[in-house]
């Protein structure tokens, strides 16, 4: 028997790599601890995900969607500190996002 | 949809599937930005056996500004005002993040339950009733988790059950014989209650307040 493919849909996913390791000890997996959207979802004032509204990493290793984290640290509340350790925010070097999941 | 919207109704539907936290949010009316919160009094303090509500408000730049926060339940803590129910806490204040949620605050005012901040107080008499003399304190805040937030008070000696009427004395932390002494000179009970109150005439403070002070403040109250 031949089976000859008519057509195809790939159907493929992606993920940030955050460096995180697989699940939180919450359980809360690998949501925006600002907004609680998943880093793969976009933030609040963004409609695509993605490129269009990246992740920004910390020295400290926390990571945020960029948008939610520079609203935090425009307000004076913040006082420019990581919202998770509030030691002062700094942003590291963006990772090259590795394959290997 | 509102990104605020969004993340409290999210926090909101959490908190009810998580039944392992005992915390409950719930809404007052249609609003999703106006709460009750609710959890048990921590085991081992005063507060044991209590039930105790939150009033919630989540600002309109939540998760930005904290989520203000006050209780519903009369408490007799350092850090909470026996008169409005307000709370002095760091988070609800300046050290506020926008990770912080509902859940996680109302945790932490489980846990100033149990570890009452005196030098740092939002009632200024409960904090020099607290740091007078530790044990009376304790026994006035078991007597009002007996009478305000329904617990059993089953450790509250010779002070009558909360189902009576309330006991004026019991509640202002004092001693009944105390009351009964200014009473006997003619002043009306109330004042009496009133006055020892505000002087702290607890503990090792008595023997440092002597009558005629008292009976000053009586006059002139
Ligand atoms: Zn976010
Ligand atoms: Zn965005
Ligand atoms: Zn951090």
């Amino acid at each position: 028997m031949k089976v000859h493919v008519k057509n195809w849909h790939a159907i493929a996913q992606w993920r940030w790599d955050t460096g995180a390791s697989d699940a939180d000890d919450d359980g809360e997996g690998d949501v925006c601890g600002i907004c609680r959207v998943p880093y793969e979802g976009c933030c609040p004032s963004c409609k695509m995900p993605g490129d269009d509204c990246p992740l920004i990493w910390g020295e400290c290793s926390h990571v945020f969607h960029m948008h939610c984290l520079l609203q935090w640290i425009g307000t004076a509340a913040s006082k420019q500190q990581c919202p998770m350790d509030r030691r002062p925010w700094v942003t590291a070097e963006r990772k090259v996002a590795k394959q290997g999941r | 949809m509102d990104a605020r919207l969004r993340r409290v109704n999210k926090e909101i539907s959490d908190c009810k599937n998580d039944k392992s936290s005992n915390i409950s949010i719930d809404l007052v009316d249609n609003s999703p930005f106006h709460l009750i919160g609710e959890f048990d009094g921590p085991e081992g303090t005063p507060y044991e056996g209590g039930h105790f509500k939150v009033d919630i408000i989540i600002p309109e730049s939540y998760p930005f500004q904290p989520v203000k926060m006050k209780f519903i339940t009369k408490v007799y803590h350092p850090n909470v005002s026996s008169a409005s129910g307000a709370i002095c806490l760091d988070i609800l204040k300046d050290a506020w993040s926008p990770v912080l949620t509902l859940k996680s605050t109302l945790i932490s005012l489980q846990s100033l339950l149990c570890s009452p901040e005196p030098r740092d107080p939002q009632d200024a008499e409960v904090a020099k009733h607290y740091m007078t003399s530790k044990s009376s304190f304790e026994e006035t805040a078991r007597y009002w988790t007996q009478a305000y937030a329904g617990g059993s008070g089953k450790e509250v000696r010779g002070k009558g059950r909360a189902d009576g009427p309330r006991d004026e004395i019991a509640m202002a932390g004092l001693e009944r014989a105390h009351v009964e002494k200014f009473q006997a000179m003619g002043f009306d009970r109330t004042k009496v209650i009133d006055v020892l109150r505000r002087l702290n005439y607890r503990g090792a403070n008595v023997a440092q307040i002597n009558d005629d002070k008292v009976v000053d403040e009586l006059i002139k109250s």
